[in-house]
């Protein structure tokens, strides 16, 4: 019920603003994926606004599409989607004025079996920080609070558990692709100078694509989840990801995509931040 | 169809597939944790029995994801073949008919590939029928049987708490026959397959280029390209050289023709730089190129691709949307 509700008012807007021409196009969700997924849609017509649906399956990460789409794009977001299009404008790869978010509250997805979807079961974000326009969801006031689960685990563990998930990993970087973050036009790993990528596909290059792309995401991943769900050989490195999130949040007091006017982490320099020495070297507080 | 058969109880088939580890390495369906996939696995307890079908095909087995091919030293260069025997455990139909696929494409046609012939000759394949279709499967408009397949060794079929064995091959009936005498014997009468209407493509190349509208078609895909590797009839690879002290080593890995380095030239030209080119590469690759080269459709319907694809797209979806575009 409160779904189609929400979703007749997110058709309603939608409707507006392709009429208006604010938007050349919506990106959405419809019906009609498997196991009843809502998949992706990108809307261009008035008319076809009809066919979205908003629910608890829709899942993927809109923000990537709105990376190097040249049009003025209108997008349904959820809190991480948004956090995500907050990032792109601080980290100067969208401009505010070229997108349109229709900010729509959200108490987390689910699978096709009904569990909570990778990172929704630890969302600690229920509602749009930005947003043009907003859907309301009653029940997003009332969730209980969740602390971050980071930092809990030794170094030992860390690593052990870190072998174990990536013993599982193909290499198939669906999980770099699925990310709004990373959208470098050549990943570091496919650099050859220097050759980041060895050619056997070993312990050792999993080791270096996880590890450097964790690095690359320090203070900017909004914890989506995109990447775990697109894994399809079930590894997940989110949580060393979430580990340096909750570093970076200790450290700098920032969380990322939750200000559009504030500075991304990695784009600032104080002179009274802290200093930490890499890999366990000497700390400079 | 084969005719002959036996039966076997699950304890029969956990020591018949015991007394093959004794020299050969066995792939088998098995859980990495979070994954059914198909491992290497040295004890039977260790496989998983039942209808779910892993979320990756076999072709791995043959085909790896990653192996040092030639080594290259002041003695010149030397292609290292594999040499292990192995089984595959619970090939279906549509990766049976797939893996022929591939061996047809692989060793068949202008150029041979040794090493995939030679990991196939060295295999003992056991197929197994699926009991339903999963969702997203359309084996059956890709001529696909889900209950037989005869491009294997042996192919089973689970009946209650006992599996229905039929001997395919020679091959097939000298591993088991050496290994278990006496079993229970029985007459396998052919079932008969009724294939829903084929989905295939009769397009020509120049109007899939002009008359389809493939910007629209990928919008959502996001090249990430599990679609295919999962898929048990691509096989595109790439080779990697490195050197290692006074030796140089050639490695082949899977390449995919989603990765927009695909079709990347040194010159920096991409003839395939938009994902909309790169996909309509791979659906005409499997629908029209295989056809013209082999004269068959490279697709089986396993729907791997579309249990896969994070951006819920679905290539049957797409075969079908094409059909009606151009009727
Ligand atoms: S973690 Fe998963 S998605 Fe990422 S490269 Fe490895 S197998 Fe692919
Ligand atoms: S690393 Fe994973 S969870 Fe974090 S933003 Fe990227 S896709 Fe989302
Ligand atoms: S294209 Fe998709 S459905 Fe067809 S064989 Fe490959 S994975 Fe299976
Ligand atoms: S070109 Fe694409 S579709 Fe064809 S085999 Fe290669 S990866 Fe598969
Ligand atoms: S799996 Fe889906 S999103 Fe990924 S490359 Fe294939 S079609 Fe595109």
């Amino acid at each position: 019920m409160i779904y189609e509700e929400m979703t007749k008012q997110i058709r309603e807007a939608a409707k507006r603003l392709l009429k208006e021409g604010a938007v050349d196009v919506i990106l959405a969700y419809r019906g009609g994926g498997l196991n009843e997924m809502q998949v992706p849609f990108f809307v261009k017509k008035p008319e076809d606004a009809e066919l979205i649906e908003w629910g608890d399956r829709c899942y993927q990460n809109l923000a990537p599409y709105v990376h190097g789409l040249n049009k003025k794009v209108g997008i349904l977001a959820k809190p991480c989607d948004v956090r995500a299009i907050v990032q792109y404008i601080t980290e100067f790869q969208i401009e505010r004025d070229k997108v349109t978010i229709i900010g729509v509250d959200c108490i987390g997805m689910v699978d096709e079996n009904g569990n909570a979807r990778p990172g929704c079961s630890e969302c600690r974000v229920h509602k749009p920080p930005v947003y043009d326009e907003y859907i309301r969801d009653e029940r997003a006031a009332n969730l209980p609070a969740i602390e971050p689960k980071a930092g809990e685990t030794t170094l030992e563990e860390n690593l052990e558990r870190f072998q174990k998930e990536i013993d599982k990993c193909i290499l198939c970087y669906s999980c770099r692709q699925a990310c709004y973050g990373c959208y470098c036009k050549t990943c570091f790993i496919e650099r050859d100078m220097p050759d980041w990528q060895p050619a056997e596909i070993d312990t050792g290059t999993k080791i270096t694509f996880h590890m450097g792309r964790a690095m690359h995401l320090a203070g900017r991943c909004v914890d989506c989840g995109a990447c775990e769900a697109a894994c399809q050989s079930g590894v997940n490195v989110r949580y060393i990801i979430r580990e340096v999130t909750k570093f970076i949040e200790d450290a700098y007091g920032y969380s990322a995509g939750m200000d559009a006017e504030e500075p991304p982490a990695l784009l600032t320099n104080k002179f009274d931040d802290k200093e930490f020495g890499f890999l366990g070297g000497e700390r400079h507080e | 169809m084969s005719e002959a058969a036996i039966k076997l109880t699950k304890g029969e088939l956990e020591k018949m597939l015991a007394a093959l580890m004794r020299d050969r390495t066995v792939f088998a369906p098995g859980s990495t944790g979070a994954k059914l996939e198909y491992l290497p696995v040295d004890d039977v307890s260790d496989i998983v029995f039942g209808d779910e079908l892993p979320y990756k095909s076999p072709k791995d087995v043959f085909f790896p994801r990653c192996e040092k091919i030639v080594t290259f030293s002041e003695n010149g260069a030397e292609a290292e073949l594999p040499e292990t025997q192995t089984v595959l455990f619970g090939a279906r139909p549509c990766d049976l008919e797939a893996l022929d696929m591939l061996k047809t494409i692989l060793t068949q046609g202008k150029f041979k590939d040794p090493f995939f012939a030679a990991r196939y000759e060295n295999a003992l394949i056991i197929g197994l029928a699926c009991a339903e279709k999963k969702p997203g499967c359309f084996c059956d408009q890709r001529e696909t049987d889900l209950d037989y397949s005869e491009k294997c060794d042996l192919f089973l079929r689970a009946d209650g708490d006992k599996f229905e064995v039929l001997y395919v091959s020679d091959k097939g009936k000298k591993a088991l026959g050496a290994h278990i005498p006496g079993l229970e014997q029985f007459k396998n009468t052919p079932r008969e397959f009724r294939p829903a209407e084929t989905l295939s493509l009769d397009a020509a190349e120049d109007d899939l280029f002009t008359k389809i509208d493939w910007e629209e078609i990928t919008e959502t895909c996001q090249s990430c390209g599990i679609c295919t590797y999962v898929c048990p009839t691509c096989h595109c690879f790439m080779f990697k050289d490195v050197e290692e002290d006074d030796k140089a080593y050639r490695y082949r890995n899977w390449d995919s023709c989603m990765f927009p380095k695909f079709t990347l030239h040194a010159s920096g030209h991409n003839p395939r730089a938009a994902k909309r080119e790169r996909y309509r590469q791979r659906v005409a690759h499997k629908y029209v190129y295989i056809k013209e080269n082999f004269g068959m459709t490279a697709c089986t319907g396993c729907g791997r691709c579309i249990r896969s694809c994070p951006a819920g797209m679905s290539i049957k979806t797409v075969v079908e949307g094409i059909r009606e575009e151009l009727q």
